[in-house]
């Protein structure tokens, strides 16, 4: 039997799949039936009764089990007595569907409608939602053009309720569809909302703590059918049909989530998510869409500024540039070209990062570059180059058969979609998830295993798991035998990690090691996802790499490898080669490795230092004396930061909305952004800075625009081949596009765009056999006593761009050590009480807070925070180590 | 609020009837046990529910809203439902509301006396409308109801609370 079945609604024949609901179907046909609540990213609850049509099927004769016909021979059609939900009742073969034709199904939507609106205020002239409304649009389209309920019986519910501090319910508008809760129940995994009381007096609440607590209440706004649900960052900010809308992307993580920039008169006044299903669907974080104020902030610097002494004083482009060719070509010629070094941030463009490089490299001649400082040496990541997940790979859409292994990210934190994504495959599609880790974090509820490791021991478990593999007799012979070399040497030396000293060494039982080694090498996809908490560990790195090749699980689509990096473009810095001995696209440096940006950052390092989108003053107290004993310091920056205020000369640059660019996200998907608002004052897109000092010292670049830089890297850069700005742009299937907004689609009209992934080694036939790579890990620390500290990466941190934005300012931490009760208990203090923690004679006095979240023996003091305790214990490049905690 | 040894024990009972993973089932069996005490729920109360069943506070308070029987307020040791639905109506019901109101020295709408004693309650069909005016008194039952009956009821237990020492 067919899988397809033919159905006719309102006269107009389609054929679709079986299981298909009916307004899906008619979808196809761009028959459009009205809905509220139905949301295609949501289970159909058929709680609005907007979509009520008239449904018949094929009259069967009972007697003869026939389709009865009459008298012309055509099949008689049977009506059900009552109109149905669209939105929950699937096709049937010979169904027959009015939508239009039935005057039944008209009157009742439109006696829908009019219920519906017996208490909904008429606003919309100041209603933000207005001119992009659905339950406006459809209202004309269908509704009454009156109303007979009496205005005595309104309902009348408060219209200005914080449901949190982001969120303002105005009751009054909500028409009960349920789209705000079954979001944060079905897709967030944060049930926070709900609806109290039934019938007229029903409404949406929240009593989490704080309200409406959770890091993805911004999209409730965007799913929202009617203007009941608004953000209080753009609550009265503008009309809808007023704003331009600027297709652009996230700079926060490195997801890479498309968004929209809505701009008016020179300002961004929202940010909303922009589809693209193998990247954020349709949705974004609130970080993302609340984070954007450091655009238009007053304290963007808007000048280049030259020191004078003391002082810091205001000059124009020229005087800058020059000064910079002057002091660097001294500089040069006294101490030759490894006297100049370069830092360069991973939030900066592709581009930006290209020419950075080329200025070191072919102009001054050093390979003094690192993008690694702060979060970026944090974690390092060759493996995307040989196993990172395949082109194609799509997240949102495995399921059964597929198992990720996430070891050390806490993607809630760390990369809140992705967290969506994985946690969805797991819940919604099946997909086995083992989430590994020192403590627990939000994906624990959402998976089936959980392998709790003793910090340190990341490495040790890869490898246990890798050793497990191959006694268990699972490792994918043929495609390893066929793609990889070395496996005799590789299975040598995971002698020594076997299940038991493994198990010894993470704290895990053999049975759990061996389940999920199991568990990965069975399946048919299998994805590794790594991050922060795993340490930066090159002998992890050589694990997961060897265990993705000895599975199978690398070189096509759902299989491999994701690192967790921290910044919108870690990965394209890697990629640009923004590292000391890596040129870009992977290669080796031919001549002469140069220094590491920690290396540039110990005094005597270099004498001249070019920093660009990074703050390493901040970070620690030995980078900035190393800072201040540099001959020259130039800083290209936003603010003024702690390190552009020692540099000599600062010079300004653009935001992300300001320019154009290109990012790479964390699974090597290259996607290109536009301009949306005007740049404060002088400020300068970062690639046409680093052009300008190259032109002060001799080159002849004629860069005129990123999409030029671009073109170039497609030549030079063999991964990056036909990535041109004309390919990245390339609008993506039109359907999806026209697909109107009342359903799914985007209630504005924007480009989407899918970008472009670049293919691993392991994607090609032809390439050399893949070497397993084995790295024996670093000793074990000693069994310290004390408590593990862990100074992870929150959403809302201390960093300069979100301080900017006042509507998050609640959400970011003050300093504090979080620890579990029974931790607590034993030290004698309680919330609220100060403690003091040291290691290696280093000591802070932070607060308490017990959180029933952290796990025994472990305590939690987030990194990037206000006076950065948490990098005084654990280093600047470091996530975790043994801490002395006593009650002071 | 704490439970008390005895609803701890309770509660254990109640979880035993369902798996260990679906402990959600139990919540309105779970209530009841943290409404018996006071007839009321108070924030601490539906926080132990939430927390005995590993769930959401917010998920908890949107199920108490839905069944009438479960109360965010406080209410009177006896509580007194009329039901004015239609049937009822038709039988007098409404004005039978208003007069046990007034007797009651409340409000058209009801509400608790002051001595804390007695609510009095609209409610949607308690299933005897062929005797309305009809009320349930906690767990019992009155019908065919007189303004007389119920001064005689209100005495009664008035007589049982102070016997009680309430």
């Amino acid at each position: 039997m067919s899988d397809n079945v033919t159905l006719t609604i309102d006269g107009v024949q389609v054929t679709v799949p079986k299981g298909t609901l009916i307004v899906e179907a008619a979808k196809q046909i761009e028959n459009e039936i009205p809905v509220f609540c139905y949301h295609g990213k949501m289970d159909p609850v058929g709680m609005c009764r907007m979509c009520l049509v008239e449904v018949g099927q094929p009259a069967i004769d009972r007697g003869t089990g026939k389709p009865e016909l009459d008298e012309d021979g055509n099949p008689v059609v049977r009506f059900f007595p009552k109109p149905m939900t669209a939105c929950t009742t699937t096709v049937s073969e010979g169904m027959v569907v009015k939508v239009d034709t039935s005057e039944a199904a008209v009157d009742d939507r439109k006696a829908v409608l009019e219920f519906l609106l017996t208490s909904h205020p008429l606003d919309c002239p100041v209603c933000d939602k207005g001119g992009e409304c659905p339950l406006q649009d459809l209202t004309i389209r269908h509704g009454p053009g009156n109303s007979r309920f009496d205005y005595e019986d309104k309902q009348h519910f408060p219209k200005r309720y914080p449901l949190g501090d982001l969120i303002v319910l105005d009751m009054e508008r909500c028409i009960i569809c349920a789209r705000c809760v079954r979001f944060q129940q079905e897709i967030a995994f944060d049930p926070v909302l709900a609806i109290e009381n039934r019938g007229r007096r029903a409404h949406i609440v929240s009593y989490s703590k704080p309200g409406f607590d959770s890091h993805y209440s911004g999209n409730t706004t965007d799913v929202c059918p009617v203007g009941a649900l608004t953000t209080r960052d753009f609550r009265f900010g503008a009309r809808a049909w007023e704003m331009t809308n600027v297709p652009s992307l996230c700079n926060h993580c490195g997801v890479g989530c498309n968004t929209v920039l809505g701009t008016r008169a020179g300002t961004i006044r929202r940010i909303m998510p922009r589809q693209n299903e193998a990247v954020n669907e349709l949705w974004i974080c609130d970080k993302g869409r609340f984070g954007h104020h450091f655009n238009g902030s007053p304290d963007r610097l808007t000048t280049p500024l030259i020191r004078k002494g003391e002082e810091l004083v205001e000059a124009t482009w020229d005087e800058a540039l020059s000064l910079i060719g002057e002091k660097f070509g001294a500089i040069k010629s006294a101490n030759g070209a490894d006297s100049l070094g370069g830092i360069a941030g991973a939030r900066l463009t592709n581009e930006d990062l290209y020419v950075f490089q080329k200025l070191f490299r072919e102009i001054i001649g050093t390979n003094n570059i690192d993008h690694r400082v702060g979060l970026s040496a944090a974690l390092e990541d060759e493996t995307a180059f040989t196993v990172g997940v395949g082109v194609g790979t799509d997240l949102g859409s495995v399921g059964k058969g597929t198992t990720i292994l996430n070891i050390g990210a806490d993607l809630d934190q760390d990369a809140p979609i992705l967290y969506l994504r994985v946690a969805g495959a797991s819940v919604k599609r099946g997909a086995h998830v083992i989430n590994a880790g020192g403590r627990r974090t939000k994906l624990d509820a959402q998976v089936q295993t959980t392998l709790r490791y003793n910090y340190g021991s990341a490495a040790r478990l890869a490898l246990g798991l890798l050793a497990s593999v191959v006694s268990q007799g699972l490792v994918a012979k043929e495609w390893a035998d066929s793609r990889t070399s070395g496996m005799a040497d590789l299975e040598k030396a995971l002698k020594n990690f076997g299940a038991d000293k493994v198990a010894e060494a993470t704290g895990l039982t053999t049975n759990a090691i061996d389940a999920a080694a199991k568990a990965f090498a069975e399946a048919e996809n299998g994805i590794i996802i790594f991050g922060l908490e795993a340490g930066n560990d090159p002998a992890l790195r050589a694990a997961l790499e060897a265990l993705a090749l000895a599975t199978g699980h690398a070189g096509k689509p759902n299989n491999g490898v994701i690192a967790v990096l921290p910044h919108a473009n870690s990965r394209g810095a890697i990629d640009m080669g923004i590292l000391p001995d890596r040129l870009p696209g992977y290669k080796p440096v031919e001549s002469n490795a140069g220094l590491s940006a920690v290396e540039m950052l110990t005094a005597g390092g270099v004498k001249g230092l070019l920093i660009a989108a990074a703050d390493p003053a901040v970070e620690s107290e030995s980078y900035k004396q190393a800072l201040q004993q540099l001959d020259f310091l130039v800083v290209q920056e936003l603010f003024l930061t702690e390190t552009a205020q020692m540099a000599d000369v600062v010079l300004p640059a653009k935001g992300n909305a300001e320019r154009d660019g290109s990012y790479t996200n964390l699974e090597r998907r290259v996607q290109t952004f536009d301009m949306g608002v005007p740049a404060p004052g002088k400020a300068w897109a970062d690639w046409l800075i680093f052009t300008g000092i190259a032109g002060q010292l001799g080159a002849d670049w004629a860069y005129a625009s990123a999409d030029g830089v671009m073109a170039e890297i497609t030549q030079r850069v063999p991964l990056y081949a036909g990535m041109d700005f004309k390919n990245l742009t390339a609008p993506i299937s039109l359907q999806r596009k026209t697909e109107h907004y009342i359903y799914e689609g985007m209630s504005f009209t924007t480009d989407i765009r899918e970008g472009i992934q670049w293919a691993t080694v392991a994607e090609s036939d032809s390439a050399p056999k893949i070497p397993l790579r084995f790295i024996e890990p670093a000793k074990a620390s000693s069994q310290e006593q004390g408590l593990t500290l862990v100074a992870p990466r929150m959403l809302y941190d201390g960093g300069r761009l979100l301080a900017e934005a006042d509507v998050v300012n609640a959400h970011i931490l003050e300093p504090q050590l979080m620890l579990s009760r029974s931790d607590a208990q034993k030290l004698g203090v309680s919330t609220g009480d100060s403690v003091t923690v040291s290691q290696n004679g280093t000591a802070i006095t932070v607060p308490v807070y017990i959180e029933r979240t952290v796990s025994e023996g472990v305590a939690l003091l987030p990194r990037n925070l206000a006076g950065r305790p948490a990098e005084k214990l654990v280093g600047p490049n470091g996530l975790y180590s043994t801490v002395k905690v006593e009650k002071s | 609020m704490g439970w008390t040894e005895k609803e701890q024990q309770d509660l254990e009972k109640i979880l035993k009837k369902y798996p260990a993973d679906r402990k959600l089932s139990a919540v309105l069996p779970a209530l009841y046990l943290a409404q018996r005490e006071k007839n009321w729920l108070d924030d601490d109360d539906i926080e132990a529910v939430a927390e005995a069943l590993g769930i959401e506070t917010t998920h908890v308070h949107s199920i108490i809203g839905f069944y009438t029987l479960f109360r965010k307020e406080p209410v009177g040791k006896y509580m007194m439902e009329v039901c004015t639905d239609l049937p009822c109506a038709l039988r007098g019901a409404e004005d039978f509301f208003k007069r046990l109101c007034e007797r009651m020295g409340l409000g058209p709408k009801g509400g608790t006396t002051e001595d804390n004693l007695f609510t009095v309650e609209e409610v949607v069909c308690i299933a005897a409308c062929d005797k309305a005016p009809c009320m349930q008194i906690n767990l019992e039952f009155f019908e065919s109801l007189t303004d007389e009956q119920i001064d005689e009821v209100v005495a009664g237990l008035r007589a049982q609370a102070s016997n009680n020492g309430a």
